[in-house]
């Protein structure tokens, strides 16, 4: 089932718009904080320039400073924003020189500025205020005392800036942001194409088209594609695997039906009753293994159609061999044969199978040793129990016998639909071993086949165990 | 029914009536402190009184130098001040005295003639000499400043105690012009030199020197306002205005409202009118106070006083620099040297 989980493109621009915003703020803060920076350190130095245009006409008279106040300094302090306008020159006491606005100068800023040029923001006749100071040496001829210059002005030129280098800032950033939105979505496009590519030669392709895919795709889409290619490959094979059981079997099913056609129009042709009678005995035969067969085929296509296994309750394996060679030891096709069970596991041995499963197994094992080994063979079933690693522990499940055996080379072989191990003088339809492996599969095992000692045939089933805390 | 609300609606209007009378009945008051004449600018008050009925216009003429004093001092505070001391009014200004004006006229005026939009140039005063005829008998009127200085050197005896001059020490504008001269050329105290060689006399304004002239007892003043005088010379025949040809100053009225103006409604209403088209066209038209306005035609206008005069015309700079001129130490320091030049002929 396909479920819609929102869109690409949308998430895409979620995360990019959560990006920007997070990375937004934090460089619009940095971008004010330095805008402020550049524009008090910009008008700072205009600051800097009044104070040393006044510094340079400061003139001693008499020991005393007299400091004739240029005009170009008011000038370089009012800026082009037309700031109000504050200079103090300030003798070796702190007593004001020459002044043009009554402001009182902390004795702490004084002190600095004797040290070196200061430059503070302070809050004066209710206006915030950038002043300036810096301490003057000068040589006269009856004093040598220092002078401080002191200058300030009002700060809306130092804010206009502040905020005209932000306001191109936040432009640039936000231009930026539109643009690689834009690019953003091209990329998406053009990265999404290869995407749109493989989806139509998909929708092109024929219902029983299982080619390998012919489509050209980024490196981040070639597992998705192997992907598709290892599905084709393998209902291309199953598909196969179909055609040739269905030949295989309409094969099989010819022959007996095509015997019982021969047997019962030579029936008809005779008039002696005891010949009807042997004809009728033969189509009986004949029609009981041609029913086996098709339960056998039937059996299998079941298996073989199955879905997966569900979550089967854990099953005591040992209970249903035991119960299972009991029931096969009192049939008559047992009769001259030795059926037995090897010594059990004293405990219960949990696995995770379906009862009916390891029954019919088991049934096709044995029916396949009874029916393959000369009267008077020993057939034996057993479990053992292996520790497996990591704490996984397995249990085999084998059935061996002493018969004539399968060459090692015929052996993979024998699990194919219809093989009987180059012995076609039996009545068996070649499908026991198939059923057994199909079983097998469904639950998770591995089989094997393998030859007990110098002859016989050994069919070992490895299951994992489960849990025991699991076990009912 | 309906007569019934007829007569509610008429008790109602009735009510409505009376009750807006009194309203009507009590204007705003408007002080507005001013060095100008109150003659000179008549025509604009009453223009303005005209055009604002519900604003009491208390118009007072006083000298620079008090109206300066009455903007810390007053209380309380008047709502307008105007003064043609340019660096005592922007002294104020950047003591924080004014308050902003935000008005389509205010951002419309010209930038060349506002500071911080607080503080407006509103008039465009040439700064002349003027001679009575009896000088032009006995020697060529000066038409600039060095022909003036030939003069002063020349006719020492026939213009000795003839001449006259604004006081820079009783006189704010007297002191600004002569500060603004000495920024131009050095060659200014070579005229104040020669002035004191001819024992110029110092008044304190312009109107005690034109009095002078038709009286006979000045041939020559320098540095008056050219607004008075031409007044002054239109019922003064024997005085004669001449704008100096090589540069001549320009003055402006500068006029703020008091950041603690009682009535600022009406303040405001005052200076938008100065600076509207409606103040400026009375002031082109009818005071010699010249528009700045370049979009006001008449007979006193910038641009045709820059059609006549040509390119010479240089306002003083309505900037911080004017504040220099208001420094204790350099006003000092520009008054001693005055005193030295002037006093130079004597020492030699």
């Amino acid at each position: 089932m396909i479920e819609v989980t929102g869109s690409l493109k949308r998430r895409l621009a979620v995360w990019l718009l959560v990006t920007v915003t997070g990375l937004g703020a934090l460089l619009m803060i940095e971008a004010r904080v330095s805008s402020h920076r550049a524009a008090e350190r910009a008008y700072d130095s205009q600051l800097e320039a009044a104070a040393l245009t006044i510094a340079e006409a400061v003139q001693w008279q008499q020991g005393e400073p007299l400091i004739e106040v240029p005009a170009a300094a008011l000038q370089i302090l009012a800026t082009r924003h037309q700031e109000r306008v504050f200079y103090a020159v300030l003798d070796a006491d702190g007593a004001p020189v020459s002044t043009n606005l009554p402001f009182t100068l902390e004795p702490g800023w004084r002190e600095r500025a004797a040290d070196a040029p200061l430059a503070l923001t302070a809050r004066l006749d209710g206006e915030a205020w950038r002043l300036y100071g810096r301490e003057v040496d000068s040589a006269g001829w009856v004093s040598q005392e220092p002078v401080q210059v002191w200058v300030g002005h009002t700060r809306a030129g130092r804010m206009a800036l502040a905020d005209e280098l932000f306001e191109r800032t936040l432009t640039r950033f936000v231009a930026m942001v539109l643009l690689a939105g834009v690019l953003m979505a091209l990329a998406l496009r053009v990265a999404l194409g290869p995407m749109r590519r493989l989806r139509r030669v998909l929708r092109r392709r024929d219902a029983d088209d299982m080619r390998p895919l012919d489509a050209r795709v980024p490196e981040e889409m070639r597992e998705l594609a192997q992907t598709l290619d290892h599905l084709f490959a393998r209902q291309r094979q199953s598909r196969e695997a179909l055609l040739r059981f269905t030949a295989d079997a309409s094969h099989q099913l010819k022959t007996p039906l095509a015997g019982l056609q021969s047997v019962s129009e030579l029936a008809l042709t005779s008039e002696d009753p005891a010949e009807w009678r042997a004809a009728l005995a033969a189509v009986h035969e004949g029609a009981g293994r041609t029913s086996r067969l098709a339960g056998q085929l039937l059996s299998l296509a079941r298996l073989r159609h199955l879905g997966e296994a569900e979550a089967v309750a854990p099953l005591d394996l040992a209970a249903v061999l035991r119960e299972t060679v009991l029931d096969w030891a009192e049939r008559e096709a047992a009769r001259d044969h030795d059926l037995g069970l090897a010594p059990l596991p004293a405990g219960p041995v949990w696995v995770r199978a379906e009862g009916w499963a390891i029954r019919e197994l088991l049934g096709n094992l044995i029916d396949n040793a009874l029916r393959y080994t000369p009267p008077g063979s020993v057939i034996t079933l057993g479990l053992e129990v292996l520790e497996g690693r990591e704490g996984r522990g397995e249990v085999a499940l084998f059935v061996e016998d002493d018969g004539p055996g399968v060459p090692a080379k015929a052996r993979e072989r024998l699990l194919q639909p219809f093989e009987r191990g180059g012995r076609q003088d039996t009545e068996g339809s070649g499908l026991g071993l198939s059923i057994v492996d199909s079983i097998a599969r469904r639950l998770d095992g591995r089989l094997s086949l393998g030859a007990r000692e110098s002859h016989g045939l050994r069919v070992r089933l490895s299951l994992p165990l489960c849990d025991p805390e699991e076990a009912p | 029914m309906m007569a019934r609300r007829t007569a509610l609606s008429f008790i109602v209007l009735t009510l409505l009536l009376v009750g807006a009378g009194p309203l009507r009945a009590a204007p705003t008051p408007l002080v507005v402190e001013a060095a100008l004449d109150r003659e000179v600018v008549a025509p604009l008050l009453d223009a303005f009184r005209a055009a604002h009925p519900e604003i009491a216009l208390d118009f007072r003429d006083r000298t620079t130098l008090e109206v300066d004093a009455l903007v810390a001092e007053a209380d309380p505070a008047p709502d307008v001040v105007i003064s043609s001391a340019m660096p005592w009014q922007m002294a104020r200004v950047n003591q924080g005295y004014a308050r902003r004006l935000d008005s389509p006229a205010a951002r419309r005026w010209p930038a060349w003639a506002k500071w911080r939009d607080e503080v407006f140039g509103f008039t465009f005063e040439p700064i002349v000499m003027a001679y009575r005829l009896d000088l032009s008998r006995h020697m060529a009127p000066p038409q600039t400043h060095a022909d003036l200085h030939t003069l002063l050197t020349t006719e020492r005896d026939a213009l000795a105690g003839k001449v006259t001059t604004y006081s820079p020490l009783e006189s704010g504008v007297g002191y600004t012009l002569h500060q603004q001269d000495a920024r131009y050329t050095p060659r200014f105290w070579d005229l104040v030199a020669g002035m004191g060689r001819v024992d110029a006399r110092l008044e304190g304004s312009t109107r005690a020197m034109l009095e002078g002239l038709s009286d006979g007892r000045y041939w020559l003043g320098y540095n008056l306002l050219g607004s008075y005088a031409m007044v002054w010379a239109q019922t003064h025949p024997e005085v004669i205005v001449q704008v100096p040809q090589d540069y001549s100053l320009v003055m402006m009225r500068m006029a703020f409202i008091h950041r603690d103006a009682p009535h600022p409604v009406a303040a405001e209403a005052f200076v938008d009118f100065l600076l509207g088209r409606e103040g400026q066209r009375v002031l082109a038209g009818q005071t010699p106070l010249f528009s700045v306005r370049p979009d006001i035609v008449g007979p006193f206008t910038a641009a045709r006083l820059r059609d006549q005069v040509g390119e010479r015309l240089f306002p003083i700079p309505l900037n911080a620099s004017l504040l220099a001129f208001v420094d204790p130490q350099r006003r000092a320091a520009f008054l001693e040297r005055w005193r030295r030049e002037f006093r130079r002929a004597e020492e030699e």
